[in-house]
């Protein structure tokens, strides 16, 4: 992830809910109301760049009789919408009938960034499994929608109509819900499916 | 209700359109200068938070000043972020074209299409240039710096086609008037709509730049 990237700049307008634990009279226009005190205890929807720093810089009270107040963070943040039971509970029962993108443009990235901020080993685990089995659905369609494209010349049209049963409505439906980061997934291997089926017909030909 | 950071955002989405655009989308001026004033202005509002303090600024003390620095800080940096992506984008994207041989005035009119003949009808305004002053200042700084490169090694063009040729010769047709070039064969005076059968390695730049159509 570089400074430059544009996706990685995106996740990072991802707003989270978060809960201010000081009294900030200067920040009311967070909550909407600006010219009053955002109180102790608002909740919030704050980007991640924003709120990622506010949790982590502690307010830098050292309190020697009562340690366990000397660490308070302006704010503490939970899990967004994205990640919530709701969608965690729905991937486990069938990752790819879940639209991802509905949730975030930037899905896993998101889920990565949190999981940077927080430890969520349950979520770790189903996001590996959603991940995996949707990549093979995604490889599956990409490799279909090249054929279904009707650019290649003549012969081939047999077959593929007939690889294609199945995937009609349904499989646009799940490629509509791809997140960015499998729509490169998409991408790569739609391309290379391509530039083989390209590099084999020039082979033929020679 | 807008936010610190929604416009660098406006930016940044921008950027990312323009990312997977074979042309150069128009230099969002207003949006650039708007970001840049939002950045003098958290200045402008840290300068004065922190003026009562003299100096012998206490975050333990302050806690809600502290807290509203440090949302002033982040939106700056945040700012900083969205317009320096902006630009790579789009100097990396000058730098493909300056390597691809596009010409800037190519550039500046782009209504009948960028340097590779792609057709955009969504432009219009042919008179306005889609780069900044300084962006057609990049171009042709990088131009020279290229142009210096390459000067190095007279027996290889760096930017000539990577595909082999299949002829030694080629059937061209003549789209703009290009004047007259001198090749091995003589002088050949390229006026517009003529058709010559000219060596392939004559003309290559010419047709990379659009004033020549290779036939057949």
């Amino acid at each position: 992830m570089s400074y430059y990237d544009i996706d990685a700049i995106l996740t990072d307008a991802e707003k989270i809910p978060c809960t201010f634990q000081i009294d900030v009279p200067d920040l009311g226009y967070l909550d909407n109301q600006p010219g009053h005190t955002l109180k102790s205890g608002s909740r919030v929807a704050l980007p991640i760049w924003l709120a990622e720093m506010l949790a982590i810089a502690n307010t830098g009270t050292i309190d020697m009789d009562d340690p366990s107040q000397s660490s308070k963070s302006f704010i503490t943040f939970d899990l967004p919408p994205a990640l919530g039971n709701d969608v965690v509970q729905a991937l486990k029962a069938d990752p790819r009938s879940v639209p991802l993108r509905d949730q975030s443009a930037h899905f896993y990235a998101l889920a990565t960034h949190m999981m940077e901020l927080s430890e969520e080993p349950e979520l770790s685990a189903v996001l590996r499994k959603t991940f995996v089995s949707r990549a093979a659905e995604i490889a599956l369609h990409a490799r279909k929608v090249g054929g279904a494209g009707g650019k290649g010349k003549g012969k081939a049209t047999k077959d593929d109509n007939a690889s294609n049963l199945g995937v009609g409505g349904a499989g646009e439906d799940f490629l509509r819900g791809l997140d960015e980061w499998e729509r490169k997934l998409f991408r790569c291997a739609h391309d290379g499916t391509k530039a083989s089926k390209e590099w084999m017909e020039n082979v033929k030909k020679r | 209700m807008p936010m610190y950071g929604d416009l660098g955002n406006k930016l940044v989405q921008h950027a990312k359109r323009t990312q997977n655009l074979s042309h150069l989308p128009p230099y969002q001026t207003e949006l650039v200068r708007a970001v840049a004033r939002e950045i003098r202005d958290l200045d402008k509002d840290v300068a004065s938070l922190l003026e009562p303090f003299q100096g012998s600024f206490d975050p333990s003390a302050e806690q809600a000043t502290a807290c509203t620095l440090l949302v002033n800080h982040l939106s700056m940096r945040r700012n900083k972020r969205c317009l320096l992506a902006y630009h790579r984008i789009r100097t990396d994207k000058l730098e493909e074209l300056v390597w691809n041989g596009a010409d800037i005035l190519d550039l500046a009119g782009q209504t009948t299409g960028g340097p590779k003949g792609v057709t955009e009808g969504n432009e219009g305004g042919g008179t306005t240039s889609s780069l900044s002053p300084q962006e057609e200042d990049y171009f042709r700084q990088f131009g020279d710096l290229l142009a210096l490169y390459k000067g190095q090694w007279t027996d290889i063009d760096l930017t000539g086609s990577l595909e082999p040729p299949r002829d030694l010769f080629i059937d061209v047709r003549v789209l703009k008037d290009a004047g007259e070039i001198q090749t091995e064969y003589g002088a050949i005076n390229l006026t517009k709509n003529s058709q010559f059968y000219v060596r392939q390695g004559d003309v290559e730049r010419l047709i990379v730049q659009g004033y020549l159509q290779k036939l057949g």
